[in-house]
């Protein structure tokens, strides 16, 4: 008996570029101990355990792990893995199925005030992941119509590149409850470092 | 190996290469070089007095470089024959060995390297492997830390005849470790570097674990593994054995080992993937089991020798399950590791097998080969005219075929096989194979395409793969339509394209080309040959817009027999669909074009014979007395 072809969502993904040898995957760790976001951010982060999903057809429990959504592509795990599988490349095949089928991602991601928005533009220039795009409206503006930033919510890591840069404070990441324990933290970690670099 | 350098028939050479090996099975002629080790053999008996004044100190390769050696040396104390070498390089000329040699007049520094030819009967190669360098894996910092040592320099740390008597040290303060972790995998079952598992590894981590901790019962054992793989007798119960000594297995491949710059202590980050959990333990000492890699130099061995290679470098046997220790040259064996890896059972084994085999032919007067071999009228070949072609020694897989310029290429008939592939790539049909000659199989499809041949698939199978699935089928009572008629050829090598032409040109509805899968050809490259050839009569009958699926090409194993009958009956299909004045015309229309394709074929000696004999056959056929099988 043959499987009807795109059924599973290992059929599906092993179609899309740079997802080919997601079947190769021996379980050695590598990904794992190799991953700063694993190991710094988010210990429930796990790529290895993702592609076991994948390879078990787990469609839904692929699609709400955190897994796709935190990777960064940084590729560390794609230098070291022995089976040479592009793992950031099938982190962000699943992100991308996910979305489609109406998944969204658990990642506080930019916002865009529309009310303020002026369409500079410096929010598009300086994003890393390309996941911001001006969009014209139907609201004229010395001759031609108003721009107005778009954030890509697939494409977005909530990095706050936009935020920091944006001259109006119109756009910002989403969920802001805990930035006074994150400047506490940040604080004491900067007088550390100062203080390990005089020693 | 003292006893086999001193058995009468035992002849150890050292210090020698083999530089070109010529002739064929039983009849080998080959030339050794012997370096010069500027010390007579004859004379030397290994005292030692040179060594023991000579002032120069280098590396000993023989401890990995962990112990110095005179430039006056022998490999190791066990060394057979015991005769020193003074190296060359090295050597600064002082001449004080050739005074402590004394009255034995042993060291002569005007010695040169000798080139001897010597006749030999039959060869085996074992050449062993290397060991892979970990100083490419730049996570695992070999060579950056002085405490992360690969697995043989832990043989010779933890060795009573080593540099340390066995002591256990670590290189960086020369404190016995009391934390130890070995890693399995560097560098094997890595795609970066080599695909291959390295075979023994798992076990040899494990044996040195047992003996560490049985010299050192304070020392703290912690094995990283992605997989430990123990399937040969004993294994799994010395396995258990390490477990139960307090030995600790980590599931999960190291990512980075780091240092502490202070205490030279190691860090290992791992995922222990039984837990799900990121590990940073300390250690004081690693070791790398590192993967085994074939001999640097097996690019050349495998030149001289005319062996090929399996991917990776290692020795390809002729049959990877019935004859693993046979190389594809006849009278070339293959023993232990060079042909691919072996622990020691495994080894001694395969030795023990290529001597019996090596001894059949020592023990023989004669040496029977298959009559099947390939054979060349010299007066069609063209290379006796002074022109130039070689395209039949290109062709074959066995290097059988001697090229000379003014001369008809000659068939070495020790060496030859018997594929076919010269005999169906010679542009000038001057090559013929026993018992398969053109005249033979011409004969053969005239008398199978007597009867309405556009009604008939004709099938030209391999005698290993093909013949074998079609044999299968039968005796598997698959159906398959009635119509198949096939013949038998020894590879898919000697499928000539004017068999395929006359075929056609003959009327025959479909034509099949089937051989053996390209990694099952029992002529090393033969089923390339054949393949090539195929997809250029592909190509080349789509330019003549013949039906699709008219010609076709297969590769179907011996175990294939439902694939077979699928194929027949796809076939049969094919034909089917075509309306019959359709395929008529097509034929008509093919015919001239085949006919003066295959020209060169009805040319060959034979050929008037193999008519009058395929008349006689149909004939015989068609009689009564002959279809009731009277």
């Amino acid at each position: 008996m043959e499987h009807e072809k795109g059924s599973t969502l290992r059929d599906t993904l092993i179609a899309l570029p740079g997802c080919e040898k997601v079947d190769m995957c021996f379980s050695c760790g590598t990904c794992v101990s190799r991953c700063p976001i694993q190991q710094k951010i988010e210990p429930a982060y796990n790529p290895r355990r993702l592609l076991k999903m994948i390879a078990l057809n787990m469609q839904a429990d692929s699609f709400s792990s955190i897994t796709p959504y935190l990777c960064s592509a940084c590729d560390l795990c794609f230098e070291a893995c022995p089976q040479e599988i592009h793992i950031s490349a099938i982190l962000n095949g699943v992100k991308k199925l996910a979305l489609e089928a109406g998944f969204s991602t658990p990642l506080n991601i930019a916002k865009v005030d529309n009310l303020t928005c002026v369409g500079c533009g410096f929010c598009e220039k300086v994003c890393p992941y390309q996941a911001i795009t001006l969009k014209e409206t139907n609201v004229p503006l010395r001759g031609k119509n108003l721009l107005i930033a778009e954030v890509d919510s697939g494409k977005c890591m909530a990095c706050g590149a936009c935020s920091a840069i944006c001259r109006s404070n119109s756009i910002e990441l989403q969920a802001r409850e805990h930035s006074e324990e994150v400047i506490e933290t940040m604080w004491s970690w900067l007088e550390t470092t100062e203080m390990s670099a005089e020693k | 190996m003292v006893d086999a350098a001193r058995h009468p028939k035992i002849d150890v050479r050292t210090f020698t290469n083999v530089e070109r090996v010529e002739g064929y099975v039983g009849n080998f002629k080959v030339q050794l070089r012997e370096k010069a080790r500027h010390v007579l053999a004859d004379r030397c008996n290994g005292c030692g007095e040179c060594s023991k004044v000579c002032p120069i100190e280098v590396p000993n390769y023989f401890e990995m470089n962990l112990a110095p050696r005179k430039a006056a040396y022998v490999a190791m104390s066990q060394s057979v024959p015991l005769r020193y070498t003074i190296d060359e390089n090295a050597c600064i000329h002082c001449y004080k060995c050739v005074d402590a040699c004394g009255a034995l007049e042993a060291i002569d520094f005007s010695q040169e390297d000798k080139l001897i030819w010597e006749d030999i009967g039959s060869i085996v190669v074992a050449t062993g492997f290397n060991h892979f360098d970990p100083s490419v894996i730049p996570e695992y910092g070999y060579s950056r830390y002085p405490n992360v040592i690969t697995a043989m320099e832990m043989e010779r740390l933890n060795n009573s005849a080593g540099p340390t008597t066995g002591n256990l040290i670590r290189p960086s303060d020369q404190k016995n470790p009391q934390r130890l972790a070995i890693i399995n995998c560097v560098g094997s079952r890595d795609k970066r570097f080599n695909p291959w598992c390295s075979n023994f590894c798992c076990m040899y981590a494990i044996k040195n674990a047992v003996l560490l901790k049985q010299m050192n019962p304070t020392l703290e054992i912690s094995i990283y593994y992605m997989d430990i793989r123990t399937p040969s007798k004993g294994y799994e119960e010395f396995y258990d054995r390490a477990r139960g000594m307090g030995i600790r297995f980590i599931q999960g491949r190291p990512s980075l080992i780091t240092e502490d710059p202070q205490t030279k202590n190691l860090f290992i980050h791992s995922e222990d993937i039984t837990l799900g959990k990121i590990s940073e333990l300390e250690y004081d000492m690693v070791m790398l089991n590192q993967a085994a890699v074939p001999q640097p130099d097996v690019d050349s061995v495998s030149s001289v020798l005319n062996i090929t290679q399996s991917p990776g470098g290692w020795f390809m046997e002729y049959h990877p399950k019935l004859r693993p220790v046979d190389s594809p040259t006849d009278g070339i064996f293959l023993a232990g590791a060079c042909q691919g890896l072996k622990d020691i059972p495994s080894s001694v084994s395969s030795g023990l097998a290529t001597a019996s085999r090596a001894g059949r032919i020592l023990h023989s007067d004669e040496w029977e080969i298959e009559p099947i071999i390939a054979q060349v009228w010299e007066d069609r070949c063209v290379m006796a005219d002074g022109k130039i072609c070689g395209v039949c020694a290109r062709a074959c897989p066995y290097g059988a075929i001697i090229i000379e310029e003014g001369k008809a290429a000659s068939v070495t008939v020790a060496k030859c096989h018997g594929c076919g592939g010269c005999v169906a790539e010679c542009p000038h049909n001057a090559i013929t194979q026993m018992h398969f000659t053109d005249a033979q199989v011409f004969s053969q499809m005239r008398a199978l395409l007597a009867e309405n041949p556009q009604e008939k698939i004709f099938a030209f199978r391999c005698h290993w793969c093909s013949y074998g699935g079609a044999d299968l089928a039968g005796t598997s009572h698959f159906d398959y339509s009635a119509n198949e008629r096939g013949i038998r050829v020894m590879c898919s090598a000697r499928m000539d394209p004017d068999f395929i032409y006359e075929a056609f040109r003959l009327g025959a509805g479909a034509v099949l080309y089937s051989g053996c899968h390209p990694q099952d050809c029992h002529y090393i490259t033969g089923q390339k040959v054949g393949a090539t050839r195929a997809d250029r009569l592909q190509k080349l009958f789509e330019k003549l817009e013949m039906t699709p699926g008219r010609f076709r090409i297969e590769w179907i194993s011996a175990a294939e027999g439902d694939k077979y009958s699928r194929v027949i009956n796809e076939m049969q299909k094919v034909i089917d669909a075509i309306p019959h004045e359709q395929l008529m015309t097509e034929i008509e229309r093919l015919k001239p074009e085949m006919e003066k394709r295959a020209r060169r074929m009805y040319e060959t000696p034979g050929m008037d014979k193999a008519v009058t004999y395929s008349d006689a056959m149909v004939k015989a056929i068609n009689t009564k007395e002959v279809k009731n099988g009277a």
